[in-house]
């Protein structure tokens, strides 16, 4: 329950961030998907049902306040969460490759996602144009900042983590 | 947990579905919030306030202190440039009243009327790179409602989509999902301005569906047309920066520079007249009468005169 809440408080504390202080830190115009981050990092973490549900807030959050309609980036946050779940089992959290290589593919595909359900009906078929100016750009800076994110959710969750611990303990010794 | 564990595939593939389907039914529909929306805005909007104008603060200061050097010789222009807009707004404001004399002489209503105004403060901007949508921080609570218009200093910024209590939506019309009905003030050459994809992001936007035999070219003003229902009319839009005659040959599209910068967009208006009811006109019968009419009140004028 108080990861639940915690996982909530950041999701919210993300779209705030994402939605005023990046405005001022796009580069050409471009802004990191850091939602995407911190779902990417939270379902490596703790594996796929977390990694599903933190999608599905975060996409609900953005549905919400920017999106047209209810769902559609839950549903890209829900498969997120439960592909990049796949690779919580066998790895080791330290390893800084995997989170920043899943942001960047993520990223990539996530975009490409997006594209493809929105601006390709609108009869924009110039995929590689959005690809080199939009995409790439997007998925290299989500790269860099998914160093800091990740850094910052696993020291988050480690804290999580140990207190639960503490509390079975407790439970145990009654 | 076991639960999940061994249904994780249907449990998937079922949100999956719903997802889908609530989408479907959910485009563009909306234009009250919920109260989950309204709860939801109660938290995030204020900090999205604090945090907007903290960081548009430090982002003020860099760039004061970058501009330093450039300031003193901004004031010279911009002086002078005050004088010159000075002594046009005279003579503009001369004209007004004639024209104000002149219509009630006509007996016609006001073409640019003045609309009621409220301001209004960005708050936060769509975290995406593929849409242009902002929040504004005021809602059903001080008398909004979707589809007003809102309009910054230079011109058209986009209309109102969705209103909370204390928060509303706003559709740019860089968005490429907002079309706006607009007309060449030069020359009068209907055509609707769209937000696209490849020129948003350049701070542009496209007017489609122009007639091939129009006569618009570069540096015409575009200003917003009387044949709109959600936008009031004569509102400036931009400046054509470009003119593309489209490969079927038939029609042409021109590349508009909006006179708002997108990028450094903070205070806004609302116009919050509800304004289907002002434009009661029929545009062809008095541009047909008009002639007619004003020459015989000149000749009334002339002959009061001459009396």
């Amino acid at each position: 329950m108080k990861r639940a809440v915690i996982i909530f408080i950041i999701l919210l504390f993300n779209l705030i961030f994402q939605s005023t202080v990046l405005q001022y830190f796009r580069i050409n115009s471009v802004i990191p998907n850091t939602a995407l981050a911190v779902i990417i990092s939270i379902a490596l973490l703790r594996g796929r049902l977390e990694g599903c549900l933190t999608g599905f807030g975060a996409g609900i959050l953005q549905d919400i306040f920017f999106g047209n309609s209810l769902g559609y980036y839950a549903l890209f946050g829900v498969l997120s969460g439960y592909i990049a779940g796949r690779f919580n089992h066998n790895y080791y959290r330290e390893n800084y490759a995997l989170p920043v290589f899943l942001c960047f593919t993520g990223t990539l595909i996530y975009e490409s996602a997006v594209f493809f359900t929105g601006a390709f009906f609108d009869g924009y078929l110039n995929y590689f144009y959005f690809l080199v100016n939009i995409i790439l750009p997007e998925a290299v800076y989500t790269a860099v900042v998914a160093i800091v994110i990740y850094r910052l959710l696993f020291s988050i969750n480690d804290r999580i983590e140990k207190s639960e611990k503490y509390k079975r303990k407790l439970f145990s010794i009654k | 947990m076991n639960f999940f564990n061994t249904y994780k595939k249907q449990i998937l593939y079922l949100v999956i579905a719903l997802l889908v389907i609530l989408a479907f039914f959910t485009v563009g529909r909306k234009s009250k919030a919920t109260p989950i929306d309204n709860i939801l805005g109660f938290i995030v909007t204020p900090a999205q306030n604090i945090s907007t104008s903290v960081s548009s603060w430090f982002s003020d200061k860099i760039s004061s202190f970058k501009d330093e050097t450039d300031i003193a010789a901004e004031n010279e222009e911009l002086k002078a440039q005050v004088e010159l807009l000075e002594a046009e707004n005279k003579r503009l404001s001369m004209y007004e009243d004639e024209n104000k004399r002149l219509s009630a002489l006509l007996d016609i209503s006001q073409k640019y009327p003045d609309y009621e105004t409220t301001g209004t403060n960005v708050i936060a901007k769509d975290p995406g790179n593929w849409f242009l949508t902002f929040t504004i921080d005021k809602g059903t609570k001080d008398g909004l409602a979707p589809d007003m218009a809102l309009t910054d200093a230079g011109g058209l910024v986009g209309r109102i989509t969705e209103c909370g209590y204390i928060y509303s939506k706003v559709e740019s019309i860089l968005d490429s999902r907002s079309s706006v009905s607009a007309m060449s003030l030069r020359t009068g050459d209907l055509g609707v301005v769209k937000g696209d994809y490849t020129l948003m992001n350049d701070g542009l936007c496209k007017m489609e569906y122009i007639d091939a035999e129009s006569e618009i070219m570069k540096g015409d003003e575009i200003v917003t047309s009387y044949l709109s229902d959600i936008y009031p009319s004569g509102i400036t839009i931009g400046y054509v920066k470009e003119v593309v005659t489209d490969e079927n040959g038939l029609t042409k599209y021109a590349v508009i520079e909006p006179s708002v910068d997108f990028k450094h967009i903070s205070t806004l208006l609302v116009i919050t007249d509800s304004f289907a009811q002002t434009t009661p006109l029929p545009e062809e019968n008095t541009q047909q009468e008009m002639p007619q009419q004003a020459s015989s009140v000149d000749v009334q004028n002339q002959s009061a005169g001459d009396e």
